[in-house]
């Protein structure tokens, strides 16, 4: 008889998990609207710049310069 | 306006392209060795010579290969990098980058452009697994290093020779400490010019290594063909040249659509062009 009762009472339990399990899922949906990608660039700081050919982000931690360039990054 | 302390500056052509080393306060000697270490390690990562130590790697496929530091360094560097960018930074592209008809030097002539057949690579801990002074490369697999060994050599460079200086090995560059006016070595990137500090920056483009309009040497994994994702040239500012050079070459791969939020969240600076 009590294993009986016992076996009631976990399913009764598992029952009511999962029921609640689906009411929760269900009343939190992902919105669909949602942006994909964090804001990121607006986040950080960096800044855009326009150039002929591209576009060119700058870090916090990079500044730009009016010096001469000692050398450069290409494709080689 | 700070002073400008006086700049070494050291040119030589190696690793089949134009190399540069600028330095403060570092005798022209240390610069010369630079050069000579450039060259002994072009030596043995080419792929193009059939004694350097990465050719007897690739020729070795089904066994235990014992191998040095310096190529051990290399081949862990290049698991960080297939794992850091998901896959499509894959230095088993020699198979792919050899069917496209990229054999031989460029300056030995254009390589000739086949059909080409898609085949995606495999996934590099699928065929090279690495362990202290030894690795394995499965049967049929091979390896070219590319950028990752010119970012590595770059880094290298600045750890070896100076607190101040930069290394550019064909546009693979690793800047290390204050530059000459205290502020950061100055460096083009995109058209302007950035001061970088213990940082790195690197290019990845199809414009160059072209042989004709569908055939060029940057290998999309996920094809095993030449990329094409609507972005021609990336140029990328991050912690190290190697690093560096995994972002850029990524964010070429992942396309315009992906790149700018990749490199907000990978790189210092970026400089994007379709």
């Amino acid at each position: 008889m009590r294993s009986v009762i016992l076996r009631a009472g976990a399913t009764l339990l598992t029952v009511l998990a999962t029921a609640l399990s689906a009411l929760y899922v269900t009343s939190h949906l992902k919105n669909p609207a949602a942006p994909l990608q964090p804001t990121v660039l607006s986040a950080s700081g960096a800044t855009t710049l326009s150039a002929p050919g591209g576009t060119l982000t700058l870090g916090p931690s990079v500044q730009p310069s009016n010096a001469q360039p000692v050398t450069s990054t290409y494709a080689s | 306006m700070p002073l400008k302390a006086p700049v070494q500056a050291h040119h030589f052509e190696a690793l089949g392209t134009n190399c540069s080393l600028f330095a403060v306060g570092l005798a022209t000697g240390r610069l010369l060795e630079g050069e000579f270490w450039v060259r002994r390690m072009g030596a043995r990562l080419t792929r193009f010579c059939p004694d350097s130590e990465l050719s007897q790697f690739n020729a070795s496929t089904g066994n235990w290969t014992d191998i040095s530091p310096e190529l051990e360094s290399l081949l862990r560097e290049s698991m960080r990098a297939f794992e850091t960018s998901s896959g499509l930074v894959n230095v088993a592209v020699l198979r792919s980058i050899e069917a496209v008809g990229y054999t031989r030097p460029l300056s030995e002539g254009q390589p000739v452009a086949t059909t080409l057949r898609a085949a995606p690579l495999p996934p590099l801990p699928d065929v090279l697994a690495v362990r202290q002074g030894a690795a394995r490369l499965e049967r049929g697999a091979g390896i070219d290093l590319g950028g990752i060994a010119k970012g590595w050599m770059a880094d290298r460079l600045c750890d070896s020779l100076g607190p101040n200086m930069v290394a550019n090995l064909g546009g693979d560059l690793s800047a290390r400490g204050t530059g000459p006016a205290g502020d950061g070595w100055p460096v083009g990137l995109g058209g302007v010019t950035v001061l970088l500090r213990d940082q790195g920056a690197a290019t990845s483009s199809v414009r160059r290594r072209r042989w004709s309009l569908e055939h060029h040497h940057l290998i999309d994994p996920r094809t095993g063909l030449p990329a094409q994702t609507g972005l021609e040239e990336v140029s990328v500012v991050a912690a190290d040249g190697v690093e560096a050079e995994v972002v850029a070459k990524t964010a070429l791969l992942v396309g315009p659509e992906i790149a700018p939020a990749y490199c907000a969240a990978h790189a210092l600076a970026w400089w994007l062009s379709p």
